[in-house]
């Protein structure tokens, strides 16, 4: 891939006998990628070996062309990072710490001042930065380590788990001042295990389960069926017998049924034998698939 | 009215167009962090009230003595101060030293271990090593600060008001502050490294500072029941865990003075250079197990 921010060859980490990631083979590119599997799917394993904290076993790895392993300081001045858990100073304040973040980015002390308070003015801070962050609720320090890891404007930032312990309210803010950073010019690299979070601020994802690429790919191409949904008012079975006297494969679940068509349009399909059958009709659309039921089928290119 | 009153501006964001400055600048911020943090600067009022209570105790006698000087005109801080010259004054302030590197070494290094910060460290450009190093430069820089700023300030006060001229005197005693960075060295290092060590693998300052104060005060009860045991091959070689007393033989040795009576090195026979020789070795062995440990974490 030609635009690729991140690259991976034959990537594989093991924490002794336990293989964290095997064989894994990427091409990310510019924009907002999900990085999703369950706890223990080597998404934070990934993440570290990016960073140059982790070496991997086998294979390798470019950010920006550049390799972690030999060249971390390189890797380093392009990116940020937001760790999953705890990574704040608790006796300092939310102001001086964001300055300090930036300024352990090589920006001078007077522009690092600024932004600081521009990037806690931007995560809804600013009126909470001359206080110390032991002080801070769980969603206060998740919007604090967000500043840290976008306060030095990187190239891209990677998320890990930013979600992570956020009540309702919390989550939302959270995942829409995701979804603007894309806006401004950093790519994301967002890792969590709920996918509703990625399909909401994503636009491509990289699916890990045990180590392992189940699928990557745009988000809009993986969720897109040409499989049609049609909930009837009435008994489905006079629709289910015209459906499939005519090519096409019908599920039927109560009231439910859904249905592919091997070559033709499965939405005139529909429309001709709801009229035959005089059927009531309560919905029809494409059936939506979700990131979770590509997850859990498991299916699909590595 | 104007037709803009009402309107709101969203700043949003706006990318950093500026220089950067790097490896360098990052390990600047490091340092200049470390001073801040050890000195309780940037933080709560209780955090300041130790650090600066013994640089008050270490400037204190100095600013004391220069006045008298300035206003009796007779005085004599060799002759007449229980804390005598350079070489006594810096024996008293080393062990204010010690006990600011007590609460220093573990603040430099656990906070951040154990709250997770090296995280941060680990997306910017620095390396274990330039994070370790700027660290340690933060200690140099307040160490230097409590043993050098007072005697720089009997050096040209007292020149200032002695007969035979500012210029000369300083002139004729410029060797004593090649001595004194000498001494400042030793007790940097000699101190230094065994907090640094401990700070490693501590998970809390407060016990952290405990056993550094312990092991630095029982050195010497230790080092001298090994070497005076006369049944325990190479118990004489037991003087050098003696690790308190080690930049004192050298701050005595630069000095061209003999170390005091209680040495135990010295008493079992060693020379000043092999004190010096300790220091080095505990220091480069503390630097070989801190960048061991901290290569596994960022």
């Amino acid at each position: 891939m030609a635009d690729s921010i991140i690259t991976t060859a034959g990537l594989g980490h093991a924490y002794g006998d336990i293989v964290a990631l095997h064989h894994v083979d990427l091409e990310i590119p510019r924009g907002r990628v999900g990085l999703v599997g369950a706890n223990g799917a080597g998404k934070t394993t990934l993440i570290k070996i990016l960073l140059g904290v982790l070496h991997p076993t086998v294979g390798t790895t470019t950010v920006f062309g550049a390799d972690p392993q030999t060249d971390p300081i390189v890797v380093r001045s392009r990116v940020g990072y937001m760790p999953e858990g705890a990574c704040l100073p608790l006796h300092q304040s939310a102001a001086d710490f964001a300055v300090y973040a930036a300024e352990l980015a090589g920006i001078p002390p007077r522009a690092a001042r600024q932004r600081a308070s521009d990037v806690l003015t931007l995560v809804g801070l600013h009126e909470e930065r001359f206080r110390y962050l032991g002080e801070f609720s769980t969603g206060m320090k998740q919007r604090a380590i967000l500043a840290q890891a976008i306060v030095h404007d990187p190239e891209v930032v990677f998320l890990d788990e930013p979600t992570a312990g956020l009540d309702p309210e919390g989550r939302d803010e959270m995942l829409d001042l995701i979804s603007r950073l894309g806006a401004f010019g950093i790519n994301v690299l967002v890792s969590s295990h709920v996918l509703p979070d990625i399909e909401r601020t994503c636009d491509w994802v990289v699916m890990l389960d045990g180590g392992r690429v189940l699928r990557t790919g745009p988000l809009e191409g993986l969720t897109d069926t040409d499989t049609v949904e049609i909930e009837l008012l009435d008994d489905p079975a006079p629709v289910v017998a015209a459906l499939t006297a005519r090519g096409a494969h019908a599920e039927v679940d109560r009231q439910t049924i859904v249905f592919t068509l091997a070559g033709g349009d499965p939405f005139l399909l529909a429309r001709d034998v709801l009229a035959e059958t005089g059927a009531g009709l309560r919905r029809l659309g494409p059936k939506t698939t979700t990131l979770e039921d590509i997850f859990l089928k498991g299916d699909g290119e590595a | 009215m104007s037709d803009r009153s009402g309107v709101v501006f969203d700043l949003g964001y706006s990318p950093h167009e500026g220089p950067r400055l790097g490896r360098l600048g990052a390990v600047r911020a490091v340092i200049k962090d470390g001073v801040r943090r050890v000195l309780g600067l940037r933080r709560r009022a209780r955090r300041k009230v130790l650090p600066w209570l013994l640089f008050s105790i270490a400037l204190l006698p100095a600013a004391v003595f220069v006045g008298l000087a300035f206003f009796v005109g007779t005085f004599s801080p060799e002759a007449e101060s229980p804390f005598g010259g350079h070489v006594e004054y810096i024996g008293l302030v080393g062990t204010l030293v010690m006990l600011f590197i007590a609460l220093a070494g573990p603040e430099l290094l656990i906070p951040d271990r154990e709250e997770g910060v090296l995280a941060v460290y680990s997306s910017r450009p620095l390396t274990v090593g330039d994070y370790l190093l700027a660290r340690a430069g933060a200690m140099a820089i307040v160490v230097a600060a409590f043993m050098i700023v007072p005697n720089l300030l009997m050096y040209i006060g007292f020149a200032a008001i002695d007969e035979g001229g500012f210029a000369s005197t300083l002139a004729s005693n410029a060797d004593d502050l090649l001595r004194i960075l000498g001494a400042t060295a030793a007790y940097l290092f000699g101190y230094g490294a065994p907090a640094f060590l401990i700070a490693t693998y501590a998970k809390r300052n407060g016990p952290a500072t405990g056993v550094y104060l312990a092991l630095m005060i029982g050195s010497a009860g230790v080092a001298s029941a090994l070497s005076e045991a006369g049944n325990i091959p190479g118990g004489r070689w037991g003087a050098l865990l003696s690790i308190y007393q080690h930049p004192e033989i050298v701050r005595s040795w630069v000095f061209g003075q003999a170390p005091g009576p209680g040495s135990v090195p010295t008493n079992a026979g060693f020379e000043p250079w092999a004190s010096l020789a300790t220091i080095v070795v505990v220091t480069l062995l503390t630097a070989a197990l801190t960048h061991r440990r901290y290569r596994r974490l960022m």
